[in-house]
């Protein structure tokens, strides 16, 4: 059983809380991510629970032993909590092979050197590396070694496994397969993991929930599909994904949105100033004429698709539209727009 | 139910560093405070008497004034003679310049009193080797140059003491941002203006720092100004503490702690008001980049300042160390030097001489206890420095630099007085007292080189250690040792050699049985032998240079005294 418990726990350095009566469960064999951009505090909650920092106040429970109390005056150090972890930097020991890394936690155990053998080369087989047992970190590639670490979190065949951003160092191709691999990875062996990153692409492809995080506080939790569409505020639905922001009002007959032309249902409770939210691909372009009509302020071409800025209603929005379609526009031209989709958040 | 914590926090990381501190509490912060109180609390009551009737003595008065005069004086000339070497040697294209740099800084691990030596064999009015070989071949009726006196003794310890200088400016212009410069020049400034308005400026602080590094290191010596400047009656500090301690009397002892109060205070004077004055002017020159600078060419000036160069390395290291094993060789001081008038059989005699031996196996075996305690100590000193977010965990880190900042006297002093049964713990006249002694001066060489290593391991590395459930003790032995490893061996030469050859705490510190090599080769220079002096000369330098190598071997060239 390794579920994970944090009961309002709250970090201060100083004066500054760099972690907020941040409440959240992790469930047995569930893979959660804390997403923020950087400086949000979501390395520090992860520090917490690995038992490399002490909260100001809150609880953490692993499975149903409490960690960490600074109530209660309980704080079990991180080489009794028998956690996996994967660090940005790797943390690959420099002098050790990589036999002599991804063995030491068994080491430390006391196992006999013949079960030691066994376990190591079944983790390295694990992560594909079976055949570089003997090399030196310094003789591997980054990717190489990110699968060191990830063989040495997973060795001890610990219940709960933590990962701090181990992708960011990769290339971008490497981060996309990884990704995959590490999620196969814990499905197969039923690992709880606790993730964090800055990268909601990565936060998306694999969690079962996503803690979305900003200045210490968490803004949303929920699966994928909950916070991309259907974001707590605007805060979070301009981190994940890309978004359009045009000005509204709330009123009594709903939102009115100028740039658009139309009045939307309002949310309960919402009045004055307001904000739309339009996700680029909520956007159909259109020929002149049919719906809303903008003008073309630039565009760039990406290769699948293309990145267009229009001009609407006085407010200029962005368009993500395949590359075929709409070749012989270009800037100054007029063209025609159609909106899906529209989110409203209070200003 | 976890144990409360204040029980879990009670572990192997605590145990160790609190035995580190209070080792350092106990061996350099109670002698010291023992020493200040000896000197201003004489039969129960609280006065400055001691100071008043000892600097009464004009002698006494006018060797602190000698002291400051001769310390002022070296500073001045060394900060002038090394930033140009430095300049010179690190940014530009002068030819030979690494082996001038390696030159320059290997003269720093040569004893100073060695140097002594050497320039009173070269230069002493009547049998000098330099003077006799200047009247033969210029026909002159006298002696050119006497070493006995102020100029002598002032030439002589700028020789010795500017390394400190020259160590510290050309790391600086080593270190400095070279895109620093390039600015200026892309300004429109020539390189000479560039180093006129902004390399001098910018080395401004660590010109300070090398001048007070030489200033409290000429303040502190012994033994050059007992071998050049007691015969000429010039007296230092030093030199009258020693001479006070050798009384053997009550009130020698209290007029020696008075006098080396004063020291310790002048010196520390001066190196708080310089951290003072740097604090005030903290520049940012250092980039994490290593970036190699463009040189300058010097042109046409290139090879008269490269002979210029060469011969300030002939006359600071060549020529007194040819000077030392040549006497060592020689079969005959009253014959000239030739071939045939010399031998090394002085050298297998020395070997087979036990009052020569037994010296060097007691400052060997002190040297080797005191190095690797001090490395112990530092593991866990630096540990806590750099490594933990304790309140208060610099302060192990600045005892054990104000070891290494005291004069080497005033600690040997306060050890006496402190450790002779006062305090229940009596080291007189053991090996342990010189062991303490050269651990407390040299402890911050060990400190300086391990915290700098371990600065440079990522913390991750021992907290996946943590993680993979070894304990502190387990990460300490597997991952942070083995990781620092060239900087345990390289602060343990880094204490080891310093503590060798140590003369001025071992001189008053040495009992009948714990003669050390500094002490019998300053008795052999002072009371009678200058040859066989010579030839334990040239087996400390030979074990000098060895320690040496390994020391580059070990840090990859990185490190070396």
């Amino acid at each position: 059983m390794a579920e994970i418990r944090i009961n309002c726990v709250t970090k201060k350095f100083g004066e500054v809380k760099a972690v907020d009566n941040f409440c959240a469960t992790v469930g047995d064999g569930e893979f959660v991510s804390i997403l923020g951009p950087s400086g949000c505090g979501k390395t520090t909650m992860l520090r917490m629970v690995a038992g490399f920092e002490k909260p100001t106040a809150g609880e953490i429970y692993i499975g149903d032993r409490l960690v960490s109390s600074p109530d209660k005056g309980i704080y079990v150090p991180p080489e009794k909590r028998s956690i996996g972890m994967v660090f940005q930097s790797y943390a690959v020991w420099p002098h050790m092979t990589v036999f002599e890394n991804v063995g030491y936690p068994l080491k430390i155990k006391g196992l006999a050197k013949s079960e030691i053998a066994v376990r190591t080369n079944k983790a390295l087989d694990l992560v594909h590396l079976g055949g570089l047992a003997q090399r030196l970190p310094s003789q591997l590639s980054g990717g190489q070694q990110q699968r060191v670490a990830l063989a040495r979190a997973l060795v001890a065949e610990p219940d709960l496994l933590l990962l701090d951003e181990p992708l960011s160092n990769l290339d971008a191709k490497l981060r996309e397969s990884m990704r995959f691999e590490i999620k196969e990875l814990q499905k197969k062996l039923g690992v709880t993991v606790l993730y964090v990153t800055h990268d909601q692409a990565e936060a998306m492809a694999m969690s079962d929930r996503i803690v979305v995080m900003n200045a210490g506080v968490i803004h949303q939790i929920g699966d994928p599909v909950q916070v991309y569409e259907t974001p707590a505020n605007k805060v979070i639905a301009d981190f994940i994904g890309l978004v359009n922001f045009l000005d509204a009002e709330a009123g009594e007959g709903g939102v009115k949105i100028p740039a658009l032309g139309r009045t939307v249902h309002a949310p309960a409770g919402l009045g004055g100033k307001a904000v739309a939210a339009v996700r680029p691909e909520n956007i159909a372009l259109a020929a002149p004429g049919a719906g809303l009509t903008g003008t073309v302020i630039h565009k760039s071409y990406l290769g699948d698709t293309v990145d267009w800025r229009i001009e609407l209603g006085g407010e200029q929005i962005r368009v993500i539209a395949p590359a075929s379609a709409f070749q012989e526009y270009s800037a100054g031209d007029s063209i025609g727009l159609s909106v899906d989709k529209v989110m409203i958040f209070p200003a | 139910m976890e144990k409360p914590s204040i029980l879990q926090n009670f572990d192997a990381k605590w145990a160790a560093i609190a035995a580190a501190v209070g080792i350092l509490l106990l061996f350099v912060v109670l002698p010291m405070l023992y020493l200040i109180w000896r000197s201003v609390f004489i039969e129960g009551s609280f006065h400055f008497e001691t100071y008043r009737q000892v600097y009464a003595q004009s002698a006494n008065w006018k060797a602190f004034i000698n002291t400051i005069y001769v310390s002022l004086a070296v500073t001045f000339v060394s900060v002038a003679v090394s930033f140009p070497l430095a300049w010179l040697v690190g940014r530009t294209d002068l030819p030979g310049k690494g082996f001038f740099r390696t030159t320059f800084i290997a003269s720093y691990m040569i004893p100073p009193y060695v140097g002594a030596i050497a320039w009173t064999q070269l230069t002493s009015p009547n049998a000098g080797y330099l003077n006799d070989w200047l009247m033969a071949t210029f026909g002159l009726a006298k002696a050119p140059f006497d070493i006995y006196g102020m100029g002598g003794l002032i030439w002589c310890l700028t020789l010795f003491y500017s390394p400190f200088a020259f160590i510290t400016i050309s790391r600086a212009l080593e270190k400095m941002d070279p895109s620093l410069e390039e600015a200026s020049r892309i300004a429109g400034a020539s390189p000479l203006g560039t180093l006129w308005r902004v390399t001098l400026p910018l080395m401004f602080p660590s010109v300070i720092a090398g001048g007070v590094l030489v200033f409290i290191g000429v303040g502190s010596a012994f033994g050059i100004p007992a071998i050049i400047g007691m015969p000429a009656q010039i007296e230092v500090l030093t030199t009258r503490i020693v001479t006070y301690v050798y009384l053997g009397t009550g009130k020698g002892v209290r007029d020696a702690t008075a006098l080396a109060v004063s020291l310790m205070l002048a010196a520390n004077f001066i190196l708080y008001a310089s951290t003072w004055l740097l604090a005030r002017k903290d520049y940012v020159t250092i980039s994490g980049k290593s970036t190699r600078p463009v040189l300058v060419e010097l042109g046409r000036w290139k090879w008269p300042l490269a002979g210029l160069v060469s011969l300030y390395g002939f006359i600071a290291i060549i020529l007194p160390m040819g000077s030392i094993v040549i006497t060592s060789m020689i079969k005959s001081l009253s014959r000239p030097i030739t071939l045939d008038n010399l031998t090394f059989r002085n050298w297998l005699a020395a070997l087979h001489n036990d009052q020569y031996m037994t010296p060097l196996w007691t400052s060997f075996v002190t040297a080797a206890v005191a190095a690797t305690a001090a490395t112990a100590i530092a593991v866990f000193v630096a540990y806590l420095l750099i490594k933990t977010r304790t309140r208060g965990r610099t302060i192990p880190d600045s005892l054990s630099t104000l070891g290494g900042a005291t004069p080497s006297i005033v600690i040997a002093l306060a050890l006496i007085i402190t450790f002779s049964g006062e305090f229940g713990l009596n080291l007189y006249n053991t090996l342990a007292i010189l062991i303490v002694a050269y651990m407390v001066k040299y402890l911050t060489m060990a400190v300086r080189t391990i915290a700098a290593s371990m600065s440079q391991v990522h913390s991750s590395l021992e907290e996946a250690a943590l993680n993979s459930g070894a304990t502190w003790l387990q990460s300490l032995r597997d991952i942070m040792l083995p990781l620092i490893g060239p900087s345990l061996v390289a602060g343990w030469f880094l204490v080891f050699m310093p503590s060798f050859y140590e003369l001025t705490m071992s001189i008053i510190l040495y009992g009948s049985k714990t003669k050390t090599i500094g002490v019998l080769l300053y008795e052999l220079q002072t009371y009678a032998d200058p040859q066989d002096a010579s030839v334990l000369a040239v087996i400390i330098l030979f074990i000098i240079l060895v320690g040496n190598i390994i020391l580059r071997k070990v840090s990859k060239g990185a490190i070396g005294i």
